[in-house]
């Protein structure tokens, strides 16, 4: 190879020259001659720079060399920007003579060796931007000549030498932009003569060593982006040459000290991105030099005292993201001015429109977002006559916007968003041929978009959402050559869109979405040829679409939904880069095109509530991506084909609502994603395919309303994350599977209008998420209804009707006290209805055998006479009795209330001596303790209902009454108390 | 060092310009805001993309035909941390389902101005502090379900002009005080109150205050 050549041939002059070197003695510059020779063998050269190395020129003439002025030593190698590669070759350290070695902006690579500290007479040593990798060798605080150091820019790692200290001509340190760690040596302070120091984008830690203001000729000292945390040192403030201070992205904590005052010469300081609190010192005003100023994103409070009458160098403040308070000083700017760039956003600034500012006449970027401003918008605005950004975005702003704003000629971006600005659109703003950007949404502003508007030929970003504009879009929009966005959604804008939309034919974002616009999209839609996205959701469009949308090849997003497009969807699939089609809620009509299938990222296809009929195309399993798949509500016939089943992504499957026939497909269980799949209202037949099983990511199932045979799968109960099942109105048939009790999510759950049989397991109980609904109605379910279902409390709607289930009607049901609607008609029940159910209307129970108690007629009347009423000498009795202890309550009244207040307070304290547990669970623990102990015991758990119906009068008297008073609840415990 | 101060200047001057207005939606940005204060070990909220036109495909989110929230159901979906006063902004809300996770710390009195809930179910869960006396203006509440959390203070005394209430359970909290008896609280038993230490008997009005021993 050439390679191998050429080192061949290296190596013989090397040789060849080691000989000459011996065979003419002792010359110096031969001598360095013959190191270089070998040093260029060691150098991978691609550039050839070292061509001109060669005995046969003279040493002093070689590219990059400079000799002495005696031509006796070489004392310069200049080899910047060489395309070298290779490591540092160790001859180097043999050119003892050398005062400057630049090897900068090249691509060597290995460490930089200790030996370098035998270069004693060296300068000027640059070996920045290499690949140079390990540590900084402590040799080379040997080089006590150096003037400047310049080794950033590499890999370089491991701590910075101590021995740099040593290096007391050093002039300028760079460092920057390497990996190196540990903390900032203090023997820094050593270097009496450095002017530039740059620690930048390393990783240094610890403090600031005080030591610093030593380095009394110091003008550059810039240290950011690295971990230096503590305080800074105030001893900073002795560096009066310091010109430029940047310190920013550290961790450095503590308040901004005064004495930075002393840095009579600062230009620039850049504290930006630290943990610095308290105030910002008034005394800054003395650093009458500072051009520019970034204290943003600290943790810096109280008011802004900085005074650019004194400050009058100042070009950038930048104080953003901070907890600054207040207003800006009503003096901050008097005339000749220097500020530029003023950028206060994300503070707690309050108060009105600064009008301090408005004489910074040379303010050119103004950011004031995200505060708390408010009041109107000054007239005067005007004043900043070479604003170029507005940034007033996020505050409290009301009032109008100012016709002056048309003056301010130089304006490029006018952010107003998020604020309660109100009122219309100056026609003055056409005036602004340099705006680019207006921003406005947010707000509730109102009127018509002027015509105006629209001679802001620079215009290239409008967002008017979220506001009250009305009226048509301008009809000479078109003029907008270089507009990208357009966004007016969520206003009251009505017409047609304007075709001279179509020659702004930059246009990549279009949204008209939420409005009232009308007719059917123009033709001239087909220049806009950069169009991504077009939302124009939620209006009354209508028509078909004109087919030279089919030329759009970039658009990626489209939402049409909820309008009344008509005809075919053809012409929307010229683009192979949809990710998103949402034409829900049209009357589009003809069958889903094939060639959806070329947009192989399509996530989100959505064709809901249209008029599409024929067979959803197989081409749609190549989309691969596809997430959303939503065609419900048309007219769509046929199987689903299988080829869907590589859809593996999809989340969302809504086919309900068709003319789908066939059996339903097995292969759904292989979509592992599928949370949501809707196949309802369709011609579906055969049995639920049991590998449905496996889509244990499913959350809402809907298959009702087919022609579904057969049993329900047991491999029901792996839906575990299951909310929703709805499998009424098919052919099943069979037992319920007892596996839906592992369904423990379901909150809704119907599967009525079958032919299901066998008794209603007791596994159901366990669903006790169950709320919206339990429907088990239409079926031929049999036996008896199990006591379990009273542990269903949230449940709201139970409808077990028109089955045919027998036995007494298990009392536990009164425990469901979440029931809103009740349907337990045409069954072959008996027995008493719990008390709970009186509310309920008697057509919740009727078409049963022997069911009794309100709402239905009382028990003891279907019971017979025996127990039903009392003899006359029982009333006589209790009306004494009554009569009686009432007397007697108003004596011991206060003693009976406090003892049975502390009674309930025993009873509380024992019920959670208990301890611990699920409520729910003791709850119902306690529940069913109270039905296997029988009323009594139930009575005494509800304490002021302990006296109703049981004890003193029978049935028709009601716990509504008793439980309003409270002297009953006291009578029953002087009762019980043995009074 | 000149260029270095164009990029942190500019940046700071950047960043708005290059994010455009994403449209708005409340519920959804409510929704996306109460996110971002869970956590979510096992990805149920992964499907909540804030750039949808709203939150309605979202899972575990349910929407009325307006595309109004009408349903938040994430029990028992291992989510923890805290909730905000953002979810004020689902106007149409009429379940809150966050029953049995790890939230903690205060429930936001803001749920107050929801006044289309039906039922509120934040049993299981660790919030503290106390029930907030807003939850007066939730006029349409059936379901209140509150247990096994460790709230303090006593039970609201404007509760009671929840005329709707059918359901209350604040079992196993730390409440205390007195037991209310008007309006609704006719009608709850005693299980609704149990194993909560320092709360005491019902009402006695005028003999013992409310919050006595609070």
């Amino acid at each position: 190879m050439d390679s191998t050549q050429i080192s061949r041939f290296s190596l013989f002059i090397t040789f060849f020259s080691c000989i000459l070197a011996f065979s003419f003695g002792d010359n110096s510059s031969s001598t360095d001659a013959h190191w270089l020779l070998r040093i260029k063998s060691k150098l991978v050269d691609p550039a050839g720079v070292l061509e001109s190395w060669s005995l046969r020129a003279h040493i002093c003439s070689w590219n990059g060399l400079t000799c002495s002025h005696d031509e006796a030593f070489v004392i310069a190698l200049n080899l910047s920007a060489s395309t070298l590669s290779g490591s540092i070759p160790t001859e180097l350290w043999n050119l003892v003579s050398l005062q400057t070695l630049d090897l900068s902006l090249n691509l060597i690579t290995g460490s930089i060796p200790p030996e370098i500290g035998r270069l004693r007479n060296l300068r000027t040593l640059l070996l920045f931007a290499n690949n140079l990798s390990g540590k900084v060798p402590t040799e080379i605080g040997l080089l006590k000549k150096l003037q400047v150091l310049r080794i950033g820019d590499n890999m370089l790692a491991a701590q910075i030498p101590r021995s740099i200290g040593n290096l007391t001509e050093l002039r300028v340190l760079g460092l920057a932009y390497s990996q190196l760690n540990g903390s900032i040596p203090a023997e820094i302070g050593n270097l009496k003569n450095l002017v530039f120091l740059d620690l930048q984008h390393n990783s240094l830690s610890g403090f600031i060593p005080a030591e610093i203001h030593n380095c009394e000729e110091l003008q550059n000292f810039a240290a950011s982006n690295n971990m230096l945390d503590g305080e800074i040192p105030a001893s900073i403030g002795k560096l009066k040459s310091l010109q430029i201070l940047n310190l920013a992205n550290n961790s450095l904590s503590g308040s901004i000290p005064p004495e930075i005052s002393g840095l009579s010469n600062l230009q620039y300081l850049n504290l930006l991105g630290n943990r610095l609190n308290g105030e910002i010192p008034w005394e800054l005003n003395h650093l009458v030099q500072l051009q520019k100023l970034d204290l943003s994103s600290n943790n810096l409070s109280g008011t802004i005292n900085l005074l650019n009458i004194h400050l009058q160098n100042l070009q950038v403040v930048v104080f953003s993201n901070n907890a600054l308070t207040g207003s800006i000083p009503s003096n901050f700017c008097l005339k000749n001015s220097n500020l530029q760039q003023l950028f206060l956003s994300q503070n707690k600034l309050s108060g009105g429109f600064p009008l301090g500012l408005l004489n910074c006449s040379s303010l050119q970027q103004l950011d004031l977002s995200n505060n708390n401003l408010e009041g109107e918008l000054p007239p005067t605005i005007d004043k900043l006559e070479n604003l170029t950004d507005l940034l007033l975005n996020n505050n409290s702003f009301n009032g109008s916007l100012p016709p002056e704003i048309g003056n301010m000629s130089n304006l490029e971006n006018l952010y107003l968003f998020d604020n309660m600005i109100t009122g219309s659109i100056p026609v003055e703003i056409g005036k602004l041929q340099s705006l680019s950007t207006i921003y406005l949404y947010d707000n509730q502003m109102s009127g018509s978009i002027p015509m105006e508007l629209t001679n802001c030929a620079s215009l290239t970003a409008i967002d008017f959402f979220g506001n009250h504009f009305s009226g048509s879009i301008p009809e000479t929009i078109g003029k907008l050559k270089d507009l990208v966005l357009l966004q007016l959604r969520q206003n009251d804008l009505s017409g047609p869109i304007p075709p001279s939309l179509g020659y702004c034919k930059k246009l990549q974002q279009l949204a008209l979405a939420d409005n009232k616009l009308s007719g059917s999209l123009p033709a001239t839609f087909r220049f806009l040829s950069q169009l991504s996205t077009i939302t124009l959701y939620n209006n009354s469009f209508e028509g078909p679409l004109p087919d030279s949308l089919y030329s759009l090849r970039n658009l990626k997003i489209i939402n049409f939904s909820h309008n009344k497009f008509s005809g075919t969807i053809l012409s929307l699939t010229g683009s192979n880069s949809l990710t998103a089609l949402d034409l829900t809620n049209n009357s589009f009509s003809g069958s889903i095109p094939s060639r959806l299938a070329i947009s192989t990222n399509l996530g989100r296809l959505r064709l809901a509530n249209n008029l599409l009929n024929g067979s959803i195309p197989s081409e749609l399993g190549r989309l691969k991506e596809l997430i959303f798949l939503d065609l419900s509500f048309n007219n769509l016939t046929g199987e689903v084909p299988s080829q869907l089943s590589t859809c593996q992504k999809l989340q969302h499957l809504l086919l309900n609502d068709n003319h789908f026939t066939g059996k339903m497909p097995s292969w759904l269980g292989s979509l592992q994603d599928l949370g949501e799949l809707h196949l309802s209202s369709n011609n579906f037949q055969g049995q639920v395919p049991a590998e449905l099983g496996n889509c244990s990511r499913l959350l809402k199932l809907s298959l009702h309303t087919n022609n579904l045979s057969g049993q329900i799968p047991r491999e029901i109960g792996q839906l575990t994350s299951l909310n929703v099942l709805n499998l009424q109105r098919n052919n099943l048939s069979g037992f319920i599977p007892p596996t839906i009790q592992q369904c423990k999510k379901l909150y809704e759950l119907r599967l009525s209008e079958n032919w299901l049989s066998g008794p209603i397991p007791s596994e159901i109980g366990k669903l006790t998420e169950l709320q919206v609904i339990l429907d088990l109605s239409r079926n031929l379910l049999s036996g008896e209804i199990p006591s379990s279902l009273g542990n269903l409390l949230k449940l709201e709607r139970l409808n077990l009707s028109f089955n045919r289930l027998g036995g007494e009607l298990p009392s536990s049901l009164g425990q469901l006290t979440s029931l809103v609607t009740l349907n337990l008609s045409n069954n072959h029940l008996r027995g008493q209805l719990p008390s709970t159910f009186s509310g309920f209307p008697p057509t919740s129970f009727s078409g049963n055998d022997k069911l009794c108690g309100p709402p239905l007629t009382s028990c003891m009347d279907s019971a017979g006479h025996e127990n039903n009423i009392l003899s006359s000498t029982a009333v006589v009795c209790i009306i004494v009795a009554i009569v009686f202890t009432s007397t007697v309550i108003c004596l011991v009244m206060i003693y009976i209330m406090l003892r049975m207040w502390c009674n309930m307070r025993k009873v509380l304290i024992s019920n959670s001596s208990e301890g611990g547990g699920n409520g729910i669970e003791q709850i119902k623990r306690e529940d069913q303790e109270r039905w296997m102990y029988g009323d009594e015991k139930k009575r005494k758990g509800e304490y002021w209902r302990v006296m109703s119906s049981m004890a003193l009068v029978p049935s028709q008297n009601h716990d509504d009454h008793i439980s309003s008073s409270c002297i009953f609840q006291v009578k029953m415990d002087t009762k019980k108390l043995g009074i | 060092m000149a260029p270095l101060a164009v990029i942190s200047l500019s940046l700071c001057f950047l960043l708005p310009l290059l994010s455009p207005a994403i449209s708005t939606n409340s519920e959804g940005n409510a929704l996306h805001a109460l996110r971002r204060r869970l956590s979510d070990p096992t990805n149920v909220l992964q499907s909540w993309d804030p750039t949808l036109v709203n939150p309605c495909t979202w899972f575990h989110v349910t929407c009325d035909s307006h595309n109004h929230v009408i349903r938040l159901d994430l029990g028992n979906s291992n989510i923890s941390g805290t909730l905000g006063p953002e979810l004020a902004q689902l106007q149409h809300l009429q379940y809150l389902e966050l029953y049995k996770n790890d939230i903690s710390g205060e429930i936001p009195k803001e749920l107050g101005n929801l006044k289309n809930l039906v039922g509120l179910d934040l049993y299981g869960n660790r919030f503290e502090g106390e029930i907030p006396k807003s939850f007066s203006g939730l006029k349409s509440l059936r379901f209140l379900r509150l247990n096994n959390n460790n709230l303090t203070g006593s039970i609201p005394r404007e509760l009671t002009s929840l005329s709707n209430l059918k359901v209350f359970d604040v079992s196993n909290n730390d409440l205390c005080g007195t037991i209310p008896v008007d309006g609704p609280f006719g009608m709850f038993s005693m299980p609704s109150y149990a194993n909560n230490m320092r709360l005491n008997g019902p009402e006695l009005k005028g003999l013992v205050p409310y919050n006595f021993g609070c």
